[in-house]
């Protein structure tokens, strides 16, 4: 048992090095997943996609976080994150490159803290190079763990 | 522009367009960064700004969007997500007290 303590985040939901064609090419696979965890219904992805179209999800530091508009959230089955560590970074537009996105499927406020953690652990070099260079499932669950909610392990 | 006295402010509003990702990151940010200070820091659709909003943080390109979706209200927009100057400039306010350049 290594998913996030709120459940939010799987192991099944994290998967690395995942080839990318394109920034539209991850996020449909980001979609895929969220289908393949049971998140998001098939519908969710071309929403995702046209969020993305709107405004670009990346970040910082690499790092995307996809998800769909707001009509898309009728689409979303429970609240999930996934993680796909790309085996090459993308280009994200406007010179941008990511080569590791969070994709969001949610319908209330429950994943606010990990999203917290993630921005922190962004703005921290050391616990960024930790992320990308993660290779378990495990280490970027633990990376995200909100503070204070740590499992014993 | 015109500055806002911090003590004005009790709530802020993280805007987006789905209110999923960037705004929620955004908030649970501030949340962390204001948990001592008294104000909430909520996040909202950019359609559905609450009534009670103090202060609307949001992306400059939706900007418009905001202001049309609460007239009056003043809106502080930023480009970046992560350590944008425009939101340590308001979470630097609310801590040490001064007024906010909207």
């Amino acid at each position: 048992m290594s998913d996030t303590a709120d459940g939010l985040l799987t192991e099944q939901a994290v998967r690395f090095g995942v080839h990318a064609a394109d920034r539209y090419d991850a996020v449909r696979q980001c979609g895929e997943l969220l289908v393949a965890v049971g998140a998001v219904t098939e519908d969710y992805v071309p929403a995702m996609r046209e969020r993305e179209d709107e405004i670009s999800t990346h970040i910082g530091a690499g790092v995307a976080i996809p998800h769909s508009t707001a009509a898309g959230k009728k689409y979303v089955r429970r609240d999930a994150l996934a993680v796909l560590v790309l085996a090459e970074p993308v280009d994200w537009g406007e010179g941008e490159q990511v080569s590791l996105c969070v994709a969001i499927a949610a319908l209330g406020d429950r994943h606010l803290d990990i999203l917290a953690e993630l921005a922190e652990v962004l703005m921290d070099p050391d616990r960024a190079e930790q992320l990308h260079l993660a290779t378990t499932a495990g280490e970027v669950i633990r990376l995200l763990q909100p503070e204070g909610k740590a499992e014993n392990v | 522009m015109t500055g806002i006295p911090v003590s004005d402010i009790k709530k802020i509003i993280v805007a987006c367009d789905a209110g999923m990702g960037s705004s929620v990151m955004l908030a649970g940010t501030l949340k962390r960064q204001l948990k001592n200070t008294g104000v909430i820091v909520e996040h909202a659709q950019v359609s559905a700004i609450p009534a009670d909003a103090d202060l609307i943080l949001t992306q400059q390109s939706l900007a418009e969007r905001a202001r049309a979706a609460a007239p009056g209200k003043p809106v502080v927009t930023f480009q970046i997500f992560l350590g944008d100057p425009a939101v340590n400039k308001v979470v630097k306010a609310v801590k040490e007290g001064g007024t906010i350049d909207v």
